[in-house]
């Protein structure tokens, strides 16, 4: 008998996903199996409870009424309140302008015209834009009287009063795609500054801009709106945040044009950060280095930010508030109701993602198909490091992109081991320096923190010639180590830790310990005395290359004295406490040395200082 | 006359106001069915149902022939998961939640139960129908889109893979992933009823 049939195997059969002839295979089978047969029957049971939402959904007649007195309305319709039929304007318009041409002179022309101007330019004193406005007007009314006279019927229409609220949502200008968008992320303080440019259609009078923050990050006390053009006629009066409406603000517009024009919204958010890598490449030798460094950046945001031009800063900024608990609040301004269940939006939110991943994956490849390495300029601000990206980045939320920072080859560096067992116990550990500067092919820019690994060419041929004969002439690449960097400005040095080594060792081993010198004090009680510690010191190197190693040994005192048995061997008071040695180990040897050092206790430390 | 689907649309591209009534009509239960599904709101299955034919009727242009009701349920599908992502919020509905009937009255789930049946069986029906409900809800939302259209919409998985814009092997793999699912949180009705 073979083997049962799966649960996965049941549902392929039973939904038809099998192929014909696994289909046909199972059948057979289900006809000799009764075990197999009866799990069938029971995921059918099972799935019967689809069935319970078979009830048909019915489209009320009145929705089907909406859907065909909605397909016939013009599509333009959402934007334009028809309170105040153009067609008013017209008829006065022209009823003027009738007037003008009949009476030219029954009145002074320049009196009249002046007045005009000074009527038309009452409504832009609030506006603290009288001046320009009075001038526009003039300089109209000089040339065009009719134009003008039209122009104030017209305005006398446009109500002084603003709206308490749009009457329907039919009066809400529609916030379209945006044309361009920055964004500058300071890391340091998760916060970006999101600069979008938009074509707003606007109506002359008053308009309604809604926008709405609902699941991102975004700060709603930092939204602003500004006109790019016409900012003479069009005039940002509030940002509202209406009651019940949470994750919504309007702003109030005066326009005294109808037509498109552009702005800029700017505002603060949170969850966009990147962070610096580097990848270093040792040669054979471990005496140069290729060093690349790169950017990550990751949104979390909330929101896709396409086709953005995206700076980073480097720096510490001081802000009052975190931007993302600002988001997170359900008003902007701490009105008292419900907060959401975070965890929960959360939830519902990954259940999405599986779905739109595929989608989004599809762009970010042919955003990556289009890519090719960008340069990322960097500037000095006064206070922070500006690293700006060429080009502009699509950056979807959730996702991260990885972009090159700068690439920098034939760095020399220099390859150290240490040996401390008060900072890292009793195992050496790796190091590699080098400087940011121009000697060595770097320099050009303070390098950010961030994470740093280090490969090294292992060379094959060298150590198992016989055996790898065909390795290439650059090796293997290993991985050696990585560690965190911290910020390193122009012409500093920089040691990396890659960790403990394991082809280094270090072996401490007392070989005699004495006490001498004693003092006495007057009531024979011992007063002072030396300690004399005899160490030999084991050093193995059992790499392919010759190995420079720093050995630091404690005292715990700082009355101390040394005496060096060694050839090679130096060393250096490194504090008050501390000596260093130094030597150099040639491949797979071992070095000994030993050393005498004197520590000086109670009155003894007198002596020394003597 | 030629009734088919593809002679309305022709006829409601060429200004035929009547033929694009006839359209929402024929399909207006099915696409709401599958909004409803899709959404688990009454509220916003009808927001989507709106806006599937108000593309419908402004994208009749493109429709280059071949069948309307793929097309008719690609644009259903496009809008629902477009209309999902901007509001990211797919609410499951509470055992205790009532839900809207089409004529605009509340009805209780219970009330969604076979009449013939006593109370109890009624109220075990209502829930059994609530966790089902529930359990399509928290489907990824491209398994749930699959679900409905192959099971309720009774579309074949070519027909779905047209919709959902993907080949049939994946309709497949979805389905099968919703079904993985379903069987670890669907009532057995069975048992329960026992």
């Amino acid at each position: 008998m073979k083997n049962h049939l799966t649960e996965k195997e049941l549902i392929e059969y039973q939904f038809k996903l099998a192929s014909e002839a696994r289909a046909e295979e199972i059948a057979e089978h289900l006809k000799d199996c009764a075990r197999c047969r009866e799990g069938l029957e029971g995921l059918k049971r099972k799935f019967a409870a689809l069935d319970l939402l078979r009830d048909e959904t019915k489209v009320s007649e009145d929705l089907i009424s909406q859907v065909i007195a909605q397909a016939e309305k013009p599509t333009q319709a959402k934007i334009v309140s028809f309170r105040k039929p153009a067609w008013i304007t017209a008829v006065a318009a022209v009823l003027l302008l009738g007037l003008l041409l009949l009476v030219p002179h029954l009145t002074r022309q320049e009196v009249q015209t002046r007045e005009v101007a000074q009527d038309l330019a009452r409504p832009a004193e609030d506006f603290g834009k009288k001046d320009t406005m009075e001038k526009f007007a003039l300089d109209l009314a000089e040339e065009k009287p009719a134009v003008v006279a039209a122009a104030k019927v017209a305005e006398k229409l446009v109500p002084d009063k603003p709206p308490f609220a749009p009457a329907s949502a039919i009066e809400l200008v529609v916030l379209p795609r945006r044309e361009k968008v920055q964004i500058t992320i300071y890391n340091s303080a998760d916060l970006t500054l999101v600069r979008e440019r938009r074509n707003l259609t606007l109506k002359k009078g008053w308009n309604w801009l809604q926008f709405m923050w609902a699941n991102t990050l975004i700060d709603p006390t930092s939204l602003s709106l500004e006109p790019l053009a016409r900012t003479d006629k069009i005039d940002i009066q509030q940002l509202v945040f209406p009651a019940r409406l949470c994750e919504l603000g309007r702003w109030l517009i005066r326009s005294q044009i109808t037509g498109q024009v552009p702005f800029e919204i700017t505002y603060f958010t949170s969850g966009l950060s990147w962070r610096a890598f580097y990848m270093g490449t040792l040669s054979a030798d471990e005496r140069k280095m290729e060093l690349a460094g790169y950017v990550r950046l990751t949104n979390k945001s909330g929101e896709d930010y396409e086709k953005a031009q995206t700076r980073l800063i480097v720096g510490k900024v001081h802000i009052l508030d975190q931007i993302a608990q600002l988001a997170k609040r359900t008003y902007p301004y701490n009105r008292p109701g419900e907060m959401w269940d975070f965890a929960e939006k959360y939830a519902e939110f990954e259940e999405e993602w599986e779905y739109y991943a595929d989608e989004i994956r599809d762009r970010v490849t042919s955003d990556l198909k289009l890519l090719r390495p960008k340069e990322i300029r960097k500037e000095g601000l006064s206070e922070y490091f500006l690293y700006t990206i060429e080009g502009t980045e699509t950056i979807p939320d959730k996702w991260g992109k990885r972009l090159l920072s700068f690439e920098a080859e034939d760095i020399e560096v220099k390859s150290l081991y240490k040996y401390d067992e008060q900072r890292w116990g009793n195992q050496a550990i790796r190091f590699v320096a080098f400087a940011n500067d121009e000697e060595h092919n770097l320099g050009e820019t303070p390098i950010p923190n961030g994470t740093v690994k280090i490969y090294s060419y292992y060379s094959a041929k060298q150590r198992f010639a016989a055996k790898y004969e065909q390795a290439d002439e650059r090796g293997h690449l290993s991985y050696v180590g990585g560690t965190n960097i911290k910020y390193i400005p122009v012409d500093e040095e920089v040691e990396l830790n890659l960790g403990p080594a394991r082809l280094v060792s270090v072996e401490p081993i007392l070989m005699n310990f004495e006490t001498d010198n004693f003092l006495y004090d007057r009531n024979k009680d011992i007063a002072g005395w030396d300690e004399i510690r005899t160490w030999k010191i084991e050093v193995t190197n059992t790499r392919t290359l010759p190995v420079e190693i720093e050995i630091t040994r404690g005292f715990d005192t700082a009355y101390w004295t040394l005496q060096l048995d060694g050839r090679d061997v130096s060393y250096k008071k490194h504090d008050a406490t501390h000596a260093r040695f130094k030597l150099e180990i040639e491949p797979r040897t071992k070095r000994k040395f030993n050393y005498t050092v004197t520590t000086y206790h109670g009155l003894r430390q007198e002596a020394l200082t003597e | 006359m030629d009734n088919t689907d593809e002679s309305l649309i022709d006829a409601h591209r060429r200004g035929d106001r009547a033929a694009f009534g006839e359209l929402v009509r024929r399909y207006g239960d099915s696409v709401l069915g599958f909004l409803f599904r899709m959404s688990n709101s009454r509220e916003l299955a009808e927001d989507f149902f709106q806006e599937t034919f108000k593309r419908v009727h402004e994208k009749a242009h493109t429709f280059r022939g071949g069948r309307f009701k793929s097309w008719l349920f690609t644009i259903a599908k496009n809008v629902a998961i477009d209309g999902l992502r901007r509001r990211r919020k797919l609410r499951v509905v509470s055992l205790e939640q009532k839900v809207d009937c089409a004529d605009g009255e509340e009805l209780s789930a219970v009330a969604l139960a076979d009449n013939s049946s006593n109370p109890s069986d009624e109220a075990v029906k209502a829930e059994q129908t609530e966790q089902v409900r529930h359990a399509i809800a928290l489907l990824p939302a491209k398994q749930r889109a699959t679900l409905v259209l192959a099971y309720y919409q009774q579309l074949n998985y070519r027909q779905v893979a047209q919709v959902m814009g993907c080949s049939i092997g994946t309709v497949k793999t979805q389905m099968f992933r919703a079904l993985k699912t379903l069987a670890q949180k669907l009532p057995d009705i069975s048992k329960e009823q026992k």
